[in-house]
């Protein structure tokens, strides 16, 4: 297992480094430039998901292309990241289904709150066209321990991918503590015990809805059972930074008492896992010390996430 | 085989010996003022310079001559030549006390040392005194030998303000730090800013950047070799500095005069020390950060045959950081200890050994814990050694060098112990264990008036060795698991043109069994030493160099040019999409690959009278490839930089003030830019270009300093002296990273992008106060 999350993110001393140059060196300086463009052809981007488990979506994928360094991009510009009329199909081994492109600005007012809520956003401030490509017969019945193909074409260019939807591990139970240190009255923090299943790799991630608001992830939300095989394991789960609140240390992680919240915990299979982990390390290593790191895609011919989920939702006050 | 090596070396010693005719002057040369030996001092005959030595590393010498009468000179930089009249029918041992040339320098006839530098086989290799080194500006006044060597042609710097180096197109990991002949693992402090060096402990700094001769391995770039004072063996000194992040107190003088000397020396930081009482007031009560060195030497003399020096370091990094609001705390102490003992005996007047044990140590701890969750972490290395060198003199002209060393390694992978709750969890590494051993043989032989060769040969081993258990299989201590033997020749060879002018050429083959991959441009105190193994093989560079070198002006001026050629095999790097992940053991990250590395050196140096300095210029290109790294594309070195130009300059415009500036510039380093962004779960997320593909601005920056003395006549025991330094003078802003920054909202239409050049170090004055007492 990496370390956890809120151990990961509060190690502090890449931080700590980055006080003291300042403390020595007195000001360190940012000089914004443009960096020169590399010219080269853009990608596909796929971001796709099918789930097994609670009020799980059907099947659906987000096509986009990649884009060069720019430095400011309006509404339009991001409509046309868009790929469209791609031929999308999941293959669950005994069927092939065809996914159907559906855009935001096509839809009925209530299945544009459908789509905004399953996307995490709010659907009045969506501006831009959101495309997405989904099962919308129900065609696919998501299962645990099965694997599901997804090819795209897409003007000839051809994208594939698999991935599994693992056994579903469950979180044996939830509760609250008080904050670490010294208590807060309106604020607690939340652990969760698992009982890893031995000899088996396990990959797991979370998502925490605040409010009824969308799913949202902290800044590491994956873990792998590599230090914890087997074992019953506690730990705590971090409360995602929610939309424009700032970094705040005394709170940061801890949920405020009297919010209602969600827990999306899932189990993922091994490359699902490598896509997340390699991306949000790739996140936090930036900066003087620290050199790129290549996100793991488990796309064929293209770039992102075709990720199998079986998830359990968890609903609960927070309260002492 | 190693068995029969030995013995060659033995009969070769041996008939050398019995068919040695002459009679033999040997001794120590030591500085006259207090009584530390000085290390490659020349010893020639005034009538026939052609008959010569130097002193070696312990300050022995030994020049075998025909009986019958001689005047012998005895040189070294910076002091005055001594001249001693003898009558030689029978073998003598004359020590020599130089003294300094200091006082007398408008009239002192200096030393012949830029001639030797014409005349011996050593290419690469440049000797920096401390007192050299003191006079150049120093980065907040904290005079650091590494980055002093970052000057000189070859050598370039990791990043900016760092100690971190890099040797003609060799990897950090390279390059052999010495301290008193312990490796030395981890040489920074502060993320690398500092060295562990104290500046005031160190005598003497060789660099050797390739060529390496045979009593030299286990790295395949340079050897740092830095060797401790002794300690002054004929009066009670001190010294000291308070700078303005770190104070320095060294102490040295005789327990037994002229017989047992000691040194003692201390520095330490208080950076956020001064900042406590603020820090007390606020959520973070409790949290520091400091750093400091321990330095000491004790030498004994038990007879003219027989000394022994015991030395020491001891350098700790400790990071403690509380947040009480939140009971959050974490502690961070690393560092390494040296420990060496040696015992010089001369065996007779034309055979000097060396036996030394070693222990070195390097080590890295990280815990932290909050609530229910702790954790510890821990890595690092250590080493027990044995070695023996001996020094065979058998005639003028002919140095001979013998000896076998072996090394105990335990290298310690990142360890991870912790508890959530009532469940303690650990990734249960185990340390791997190494036997690294080597013999080796090397003569340097006047063939000619005109051609000097030096032929060596070290047959390097190493065994990774129990305990550990390895697919079910257990083996017990010392068991081998995986065994590397290779042959390493090393052939020097120097052709005379002229008294002043010659041309030299080397080849020389290395192996290394230690290394070190870091994830960042500079090595940070968390990189991980691992050991050659089944999993990693040896890292091997092969380096050819010719070079033209030129003597002007009876010795003021050395001018070389300098090219060479590296291949260097089994690379290894971590693979693309590397994390930082303590479940997986580190040598699985790795992929591995080959490189090479050629350039150019200029070097012009000025190393006599009231102005003083060099001018460096290097053109290197350094590239690696591995297949598993964009299907093996060749792709720059992430510390190559084509053009490198140093100026050093030091300047005595009294006997109260003496001036010093550096200038460097170089081509910026490569780095891996930014392809495209594309989004993910609504974020922007960073699509890398091929790697190494951009490159950052131009570097350079100009550094002043002035050492002020205001009373250099006094004749009062404690003299002080004002060091002033500006750092980037004109206030460059060269870049240290590049930073991203996105801002974006996908389903609102937003995204806006920046990315930002980071400078670390605007324009940085500082002023330190030094003093002597004797």
């Amino acid at each position: 297992m990496t370390l956890p999350a809120h151990i990961k993110f509060s190690m502090p001393w890449f931080h700590f480094a980055g006080i003291l140059c300042a403390l020595i060196f007195f000001q360190s300086c940012e000089t914004e430039f443009l960096p020169q463009n590399v010219n080269l052809d853009p990608e596909l981007v796929v971001e796709g998901y099918i789930e097994s488990g609670d009020n799980a979506l059907p099947p659906y994928v987000l096509l986009t292309r990649s884009k060069p360094f720019f430095t400011a991009l309006s509404a339009n510009q991001l409509d046309s990241l868009f790929v469209h009329q791609a031929d999308v199909t999941i293959d669950d081994g005994s069927n092939k289904v065809k996914l159907s492109e559906i855009c935001f600005n096509n839809l009925p007012p209530s299945s544009q709150k459908q789509l905004a809520a399953s996307l995490g956003v709010n659907p009045d401030s969506v501006k831009v066209n959101i495309c997405v490509y989904i099962d919308l017969s129900g065609q696919i019945k998501p299962q645990e321990n099965h694997s599901y193909h997804l090819n795209i074409n897409s003007k000839g260019k051809v994208v594939t991918a698999v991935t599994t939807i693992p056994k579903y591990i469950p979180l044996d139970s939830i509760w609250w503590r008080e904050a670490p240190g010294k208590p807060i009255d309106t604020l607690l923090q939340l652990y969760a015990r698992i009982q890893d299943t031995k000899g088996v790799k396990n990959f797991y991630r979370y998502f925490c809805s605040i409010n009824s608001g969308g799913f949202k992830t902290p800044f590491n939300s994956v873990y792998d059972d590599a230090l914890i095989d087997g074992l019953p394991f506690e730990f705590r789960l971090i409360k995602p930074r929610e939309e424009g609140e700032k970094f705040d240390n005394p709170s940061f992680g801890l949920f405020h008492t009297g919010d209602s919240i969600a827990i999306k915990w899932s189990s993922i299979d091994e490359s699902h896992y490598n896509f997340w982990n390699t991306l949000e390390f790739n996140k936090g290593n930036q900066g003087p010390f620290s050199t790129y790191t290549t996100i793991n895609s488990n796309i064929q011919g293209g770039l992102g996430v075709w990720g199998g989920y079986s998830s359990k939702v968890y609903k609960l006050k927070v309260k002492r | 085989m190693i068995r029969s090596l030995f013995s060659f070396c033995l009969n070769v010693f041996f008939i050398s010996f019995l068919t040695s005719q002459n009679y033999t002057v040997s001794g120590y040369i030591k500085d006259g003022a207090n009584g530390e030996t000085l290390l490659g001092a020349n010893v020639y005959v005034k009538s026939d310079k052609n008959k010569n030595t130097a002193s070696n590393n312990y300050g022995f010498y030994s020049i075998s001559l025909p009986a019958g009468e001689y005047t012998l000179v005895y040189t070294y930089l910076g002091f005055q030549d001594e001249e001693k009249k003898i009558l030689l029918d029978v073998d003598q041992k004359i020590n020599i006390d130089l003294k300094s040339g200091v006082l007398l320098k408008e009239i002192v006839v200096e030393a012949n040392t830029s001639l030797d530098q014409v005349e011996n086989t050593s290419m690469g290799r440049i000797e920096l005194s401390t007192e050299t080194i003191k006079k150049m500006p120093a980065l907040l006044g904290e005079v650091d030998v590494l980055k002093a060597l970052q000057l000189l042609p070859g050598v370039s710097a990791a990043d900016e303000g760092s100690a971190g180096f890099y040797v003609r197109g060799g990897g950090a990991d390279q390059n052999l730090l010495l301290l008193d002949e312990a490796p030395v693992y981890n040489s920074g402090h502060m993320l690398g800013f500092f060295s562990i060096f104290n500046s005031d402990a160190i005598k003497n700094t060789t660099l050797i950047k390739g060529n390496m001769p045979a009593n030299y391995g286990g790295r395949i770039s340079s050897v740092i070799d830095i060797q401790m004072k002794e300690g002054n063996d004929k009066k009670i000194s001190a010294e000291g500095g308070i700078g303005l992040i770190a104070s320095r107190f060294t102490i040295q003088g005789p327990i037994e005069e002229e017989k047992t000397s000691f040194i003692v020396s201390g520095r330490r930081t208080y950076l956020l020390d001064l900042a406590q009482p603020f820090i007390k007031k606020t959520n973070f009560a409790g949290t520091n950060y400091y750093f400091y060195d321990l330095n000491a030497k004790v030498n004994h003399r038990f007879s003219d045959r027989d000394r022994l020096y015991i030395s020491g370091y001891f350098g700790r990094d400790i990071l403690n950081y509380n947040s009480t609001d939140r009971g959050f705390n974490l502690n961070m102490p690393y560092g390494n200890t040296t420990l060496t003992a040696r015992w010089n005996h001369v065996m007779n007047s034309k055979l000097f050994m060396n036996t030394t044990a070693i222990y070195n140590g390097y080590n890295f701890k990280l815990s932290g814990d909050q609530d229910l969750f702790s954790f510890r972490l821990n890595n690092g290395v250590k080493d027990y050694q044995a070695k023996f060198d001996f020094d065979y003199y058998p005639r003028p002209g002919r140095t001979i060098r013998f000896g076998a060393s072996v090394i105990h390694h335990q290298f310690t992978p990142n360890i991870i112990q912790g508890k959530s709750g009532e469940v303690t969890f650990t990734n249960d590494y185990k340390p791997k264990y190494g036997v690294e051993s080597a013999i080796y043989y090397q003569d340097e032989l006047k063939l000619s008036t005109v051609i000097t060769v030096n032929v060596g040969l070290r047959l390097s081993r190493f065994d990774q060795v129990g305990p550990y258990t390895l697919n079910d299989r257990t083996y017990r201590s010392l068991q081998p698991i995986k065994t590397f033997i290779a042959p390493e020749p090393r052939l020097f060879g120097t052709f005379l043109l002229n008294p002043s002018t010659s041309l030299k050429a080397g080849f020389s083959l290395n192996e290394q069994y230690a290394h070190l991959v870091s994830n960042s441009a500079s090595t940070l105190p968390t990189d991980v030493w691992v050991p050659s193994s089944t999993l990693v093989n040896p890292q091997r560079g092969l380096q050819w160099s010719v070079g033209w070198f030129k003597s002007l002006h009876e010795g003021m001026y050395n001018l070389s040019i300098e090219t060479f050629y590296k291949i260097l095999k089994n690379q290894i790097d971590y693979r693309e999409s590397y994390t930082s992940n303590q479940s997986l053991e580190i040598e699985k990250a790795f992929v591995f690959g080959k490189g090479a590395a050629y350039g150019g050196e200029f070097f012009l140096q000025k190393s006599k009278g009231r102005m003083t300095g060099w001018l460096g210029y290097t053109y290197t290109r350094s590239w690696r490839s591995f297949d598993d790294i964009e299907n093996g594309r060749k792709f720059p070195a992430s510390f190559e930089k084509p053009h490198d130009l140093e100026i050093v300059w030091n300047f005595e415009a009294s006997k109260k003030w003496e001036l010093g500036a550096v200038f460097v510039y170089s081509t910026g380093r490569p780095f891996t830019p930014l392809r495209s962004v594309y989004y993910i779960d609504q974020e922007l997320v960073t699509r890398y270009a091929p790697r190494n593909s951009a490159r950052y601005q131009d570097y350079h920056r100009l550094d002043l300093s002035a050492n002020y003395t205001p009373h250099p006549n006094s004749l009062r025991k404690v003299k002080s002296t004002w060091s002033f330094a500006i750092y980037n003078v004109y206030n460059r802003r060269n870049p240290f990273f590049i930073n991203y920054d996105f801002k974006s909202d996908l389903a609102s239409g937003t995204a806006k992008a920046t990315a930002y050049k980071v400078s670390l170090f605007p324009i940085i004055p500082s002023i330190t106060w030094n003093f002597k007492w004797n």
